[in-house]
């Protein structure tokens, strides 16, 4: 006869398939880093960080690639989901730059490196967020 | 002294008038899915492109991380163990289109045909004949096309588990809206 205890033994089981089912549907179908909500690594002018770049790619590539950084400068050119600062950083936005932002005004901005362009000779920056 | 300034002046003046277009927010695509699996798919918008209308050669520049999945562990996998991003950051084009000329140009698509080679996981492939549709608007060029290749090419080995799940195949298509520099 089908004891209490081999119910039980089913009921574990059971439990533990479903337990392994979600956490592994939650590893597969785990979120996307959020840029925005991450603490930067490093804080820095465009000026720096493009001097870095120039100097030394590799080295540079190493300590910055796929970092959360936080970057100062003067915009330079302002587009739907872009902006340049100081004509030497590049920054793509998820969302629609706020077109109130004009051209010449000081920011702060904050993104992922995702490396150096050598035919612009810029820096750039991917889901980025204004700070300030 | 004077021919030296002279010749100087001239270098500096055909290096100028060079025409460039570009673009800093190209589109470049791939699909390596294979059907009822999950999709294989990502989507770069800010490749860089520039072309020569001179000549017709075209240089374009995808800083790999910046390909974005729906899947976010895709994207760490296709990071950390196919493109291997950390080492390789850059996927690069180098070409020349046959035959262009900036005159040829109108608001109809043309066809074109591109020579190159493509630079991806550290690895060069030639990319040969591959057609390119070419058309003009308001003193914007936009060239889009698409091509074939395969990972073994370019020296990505895709675990026998995951085989089945990735075409080996992958359809790359790519469009850039390029304005005058």
């Amino acid at each position: 006869m089908a004891s209490k205890k081999s119910k039980r033994n089913w009921l574990i089981l059971l439990i533990f398939l479903a337990l392994s089912a979600i956490i592994g549907y939650q590893y597969i179908y785990q979120d996307h880093r959020n840029i925005e909500t991450e603490k930067a690594e490093f804080a820095l002018t465009s000026q720096t960080i493009s001097d870095e770049f120039k100097l030394d790619v590799l080295k540079s590539e190493k300590k910055y690639l796929n970092q959360t950084i936080e970057i100062s400068g003067t915009i330079t050119e302002v587009n739907k989901n872009d902006l340049t600062l100081n004509d030497i950083v590049f920054c793509q936005f998820n969302t629609s730059v706020n077109q109130s932002i004009k051209v010449n005004s000081a920011v702060k901005i904050k993104g992922r490196c995702i490396g150096y362009d050598d035919l612009l000779e810029q820096v750039k920056l991917d889901q980025c967020t204004f700070i300030k | 002294m004077k021919n030296i300034i002279y010749l100087l002046f001239l270098i500096s003046f055909s290096i100028t008038a060079q025409t460039k277009y570009f673009t800093k927010t190209g589109t470049v695509n791939f699909e390596a899915s294979v059907p009822s699996f999950e999709e294989v798919r990502a989507s770069h918008n800010v490749v860089t492109a520039i072309i020569n209308t001179d000549n017709g050669e075209l240089a374009a520049l995808a800083l790999v991380k910046g390909f974005r999945f729906k899947n976010a562990l895709m994207e760490e996998h296709f990071n950390e163990n196919y493109a291997e991003s950390d080492t390789y950051p850059k996927a690069t084009f180098r070409g020349k289109i046959s035959n262009f000329s900036l005159d040829k140009l109108n608001k109809e698509k043309q066809k074109f045909i591109i020579n190159g080679q493509l630079t991806f996981h550290g690895k060069t492939k030639q990319l040969d004949n591959t057609t390119v549709e070419i058309a003009i608007n308001d003193d914007i060029i936009i060239i889009s096309g698409s091509f074939t290749a395969s990972a073994s090419e370019f020296d990505i080995d895709i675990p026998k588990v995951v085989r089945s799940k990735i075409a080996s195949n992958i359809d790359v298509s790519f469009s850039f809206n390029l304005k005058k520099k």
